[in-house]
């Protein structure tokens, strides 16, 4: 799980091009949205993209994602329980 | 009426963000030029800034830039012309689509690369609820944005005017231009350019913007007192048009102190100057700008720049000079000639206050 | 002043219901939708319904009496088969006014062809100056011949209702005698998918202001309006259609593509439209909305609706439900759909309505409803919150 945590990390920084933050600055249990990470709707999207293309976990709306991004951790359960990638 | 510019910011080949540049301007030597960058973390805060590419960047920053100078923070206009758009976002996402064949495209370089992306992400940045729009007319996109201030202005609907003019050039997209001929060939420099004996300029980029105002006050630059665009126009068009636009202040073309024009080193280009100058303008001195920040759909927003900054200074350095004169002093009148493969013609006048 | 009003003088419309203003009016009226299965556009997404131009590329350049040989792409093919019909009713066929200015809106410009030849563009070169938005304008301008003055929107949904805009306020400073104004948009792979990406395209007909509306359908389409003072179609002996009494445009700068939850631009744009008519809200008689069938913007901009007319509002309907989202050229293919209801005294159908939305105090036309009208108002929002609005009236 720590591996996967920090891999979500480092792809999460990738793919918003979070340019000034390392996986050092992600609390894994803080929320991502909102607060936090301060990240909004497009960036949702954004990672709905990135589970499909690295764990092949299809979502159909972005309301989906709602619960599943609530934080770093959250999402890497998700992802455990559900990858096929 | 009167319409003042009251701040004016580029960025481009020259000094970002300012003006220091402009008595001594570098001069160019590559066919592929692209802007200097300032230090955005005065503008634009990083979380802001992942999602923009180049061109919003310089958007951005020059926006602000005349905001902050002037306090007018809620424009009644804020309009933008860009010939290309958003066209590195674009690549991006044209680039994965053709590659990962419409799969796992990402939404941000989407929704970044409409054209209309550079007026919205300023309105956004000053919670602005006004008047917002954006041409994408080619060669004449500045104008265009220019054009429908000024009539705004004309009919009392605004006092105060964003307006701007912005394009970036990608490498890929330079090198698709160069397949059709739109860019010199070989060694560049000042001279070559002005033998305008073969196809092709220098490609460089352009980000201009304006904030206007319809009263004069002690920040005012100078005075923009017309504008007007044709399509293909024949001589006897052009002529009318730009006396009946000089008649509405009681000038005529002898009242010109300069013509700033877009030659660029282009045969094909330049020959249209050329013959302007010989029906219109034949003892009036002609300058240019292309020679020293390229060409770009938007070039002539830094025209508009340096006519303005030649008319607060009260010089036009020699550097600007098309046919080789020294610097011309105390200016009251500058056209801006520009034109877009003798297709769509602008003229904008701008005169000292 | 009589002679200073606004009025237009002819209407060219190409969509998913057909070519020309006829085949609107009937598909309009006999609720004939043009969403279906994707027939032209070639991409792994065809799933998704659109509404296309029943004709293709060679089949327009066919009837315009365009060589095949010629460099052209979808979108100003459109146009100029929208522009013909525009052209010839308001008489710019016979005797050319001097100043005539031609303003296009449009988002996708050559992208369709552009994205079929990238990156390379090997042997298809010619298409590589194709590509911007404004060379459709050029396009289109070149077939007609005779413009004095022409430009380019781009401001997404909203681009042919500021194309209106436009044409109103050169008009207005006297700068041209006619006024050519609207906009056309083919479909593309690239918006397609950019859509997609979104999450905002529905994979059935879409249901605007439906509380189980999931997302919008994509349309193709052009259609111009030709715009006068009201003195000069007098001089030229035309007959006036209606009249153009009122726009307004506004940004909501709220968010790059969601609108504010409480529709403030929206709310704005409807408010100051009103004020420039000189017109109070219980004075329109017909709203078409904006209504995408999105869950952000149908609720956004019933927000605002609701906002503005309070108690009274007037029947709304969202003719993308037959039409499709037609993006750049929504506003004026929207434009004459509001037009022809005025004059041939109907409100349209806001088709695949069924529920009620919980939040808004009104429920779109479910059917087409008779009903005289003297003003009728039309909505057109794009990306980036700009939004626009155009009110049309009766003469009297």
């Amino acid at each position: 799980m720590d591996a996967l945590i920090l891999e979500l990390k480092k792809e999460i920084i990738e793919v918003l091009n979070l340019e000034e933050i390392t996986p050092e600055d992600i609390d894994e249990n803080a929320p991502l949205f909102g607060e936090g990470l301060g990240l909004d709707s497009i960036d949702a999207l954004e990672l709905i993209v990135l589970m499909e293309k690295n764990y092949g976990i299809k979502l159909n709306n972005a309301s989906e994602g709602r619960d599943i991004f609530k934080s770093v951790r959250i999402m890497a359960e998700y992802i455990e329980k559900h990858r096929t990638k | 009426m009167n319409i003042y510019i009251q701040a004016a910011a580029q960025i481009s080949a020259q000094e970002p963000l300012s003006h220091a540049w402009f008595q001594h301007p570098l001069p160019l030597s590559e066919r592929y030029v692209r802007s200097v960058e300032p230090d955005y973390k005065e503008y634009i805060n990083p979380m802001e800034a992942r999602r923009m590419g180049k061109i919003l960047k310089r958007a951005l920053a020059t926006s602000l830039n005349v905001v902050r100078k002037t306090g007018i923070n809620q424009p009644d206009a804020i309009i933008t012309g860009t010939g290309l758009g958003c066209i590195e976002n674009t690549e991006k996402f044209l680039t994965a689509m053709v590659r990962d064949k419409e799969m796992y495209l990402q939404p941000t370089y989407f929704m970044q690369s409409t054209h209309n992306t550079i007026s919205s992400q300023i309105a956004l940045h000053l919670k602005c609820n006004k008047y917002n729009t954006t041409y994408a007319q080619r060669g004449i996109s500045f104008e265009s944005s220019l054009l429908d201030a000024y009539m705004q202005f004309e009919l009392e609907k605004i006092r105060t005017a964003l307006v701007a003019g912005h394009d970036e050039m990608t490498p890929d997209y330079f090198v698709l231009l160069d397949k059709i001929n739109y860019w010199k060939k070989g060694e560049v420099n000042e001279a070559i350019l002005r033998k305008s004996d073969s196809v092709g300029a220098i490609s460089g980029e352009a980000s201009a913007c304006f904030m206007l105002e319809n009263k004069k006050s002690n920040l005012s630059v100078c005075e923009l007192k017309g504008i007007d665009i044709l399509y293909n126009p024949n001589q006897k068009r052009i002529k009318d048009a730009l006396e009946e636009l000089l008649g509405k202040h009681n000038l005529c073309i002898e009242n010109i102190d300069v013509v700033m024009t877009g030659i660029n080193g282009d045969k094909d280009n330049d020959a249209v100057y050329n013959e302007l100058e010989r029906n219109l303008f034949p003892s009036i001195p002609l300058a240019w700008y292309k020679h020293l920040v390229g060409e770009s759909f938007t070039a002539s927003g830094l025209a508009m720049f340096i006519s303005a900054m030649a008319l607060q200074e009260q010089v036009l350095p020699a550097s600007y000079l098309y046919n080789g004169s020294s610097a011309i002093q105390g200016l009251k009148n500058i056209l801006i000639y520009n034109h877009f493969q003798n297709k769509e013609h602008s003229f904008i006048l701008l005169s000292s206050c | 002043m009589m002679s200073e009003r606004i009025l237009v003088t002819g209407m060219g419309i190409i969509s998913g219901l057909g070519y020309g203003k006829q085949a609107t009016l009937d598909a309009l009226c006999s609720k004939h939708s043009g969403i279906g299965k994707m027939k032209y556009l070639q991409t792994i997404h065809n799933y998704y319904p659109v509404s296309e131009v029943p004709m293709s590329d060679a089949e327009m350049m066919d009837s315009l009496g365009i060589s095949s040989q010629t460099i052209i792409t979808r979108t100003p093919l459109l146009g100029i088969m929208a522009l013909k019909e525009a052209f010839i009713e308001a008489h710019l066929d016979k005797k050319r006014p001097r100043r005539i200015a031609f303003i296009n809106g449009t988002t996708v410009g050559g992208m369709e062809k552009s994205e079929q030849y990238y990156p390379d563009f090997q042997n298809t070169e010619a298409y590589i100056a194709a590509h911007d938005c404004g060379t459709s304008c050029e396009a289109i301008a070149e077939y007609f011949d005779g413009f004095d003055m022409i430009t380019t929107i781009s401001t997404a949904c909203s681009s042919a209702a500021n194309a209106i805009i436009l044409g109103a306020n050169l008009l207005k400073t006297g700068r041209v005698d006619v006024a050519i104004v609207g906009g056309t948009e083919c479909l593309s792979k690239f918006h397609l998918n950019g859509f997609s990406t979104l999450m905002i395209l529905d994979k059935e007909a879409c249901k605007p202001f439906d509380a189980k509306r999931v997302g919008l359908n994509l349309g193709e389409g052009a259609a111009y309006l030709v715009l006068e003072k009201e003195q000069h179609a007098k001089q030229r002996g035309v007959q006036p259609i209606c009249m153009l009494s009122g726009y307004a445009n506004t940004c909501d700068a709220y968010h790059q593509t969601a609108s504010s939850p409480d529709g403030q631009g929206a709310y704005l744009a409807m408010h100051n439209a009103l004020e420039n008519a000189h017109l109070h809200p219980h004075d329109i008689d017909y709203i078409n909305a904006h209504g995408t069938g999105t869950q952000n913007n149908d609720l956004s901009e019933g927000t605002a609706i609701m906002r503005v007319f309070n108690d009274n509002i007037p029947p709304v309907s969202s003719t993308k439900s037959f039409t499709g989202h037609t993006t750049s050229a929504a506003g004026s293919v929207e434009s004459i759909i509001s037009i022809l209801a005025l004059l041939h005294n109907f409100i349209p159908a806001n088709l695949n309505f069924n529920n009620p939305m919980p939040e808004l105090s009104f429920c779109p036309v479910k059917d087409t409803l008779t009903k005289k009208m003297q003003h009728v108002l039309t909505n057109s929002f794009g990306f980036g919150g700009n939004d626009s609005a155009c009110i049309f009236s009766k003469i009297d």
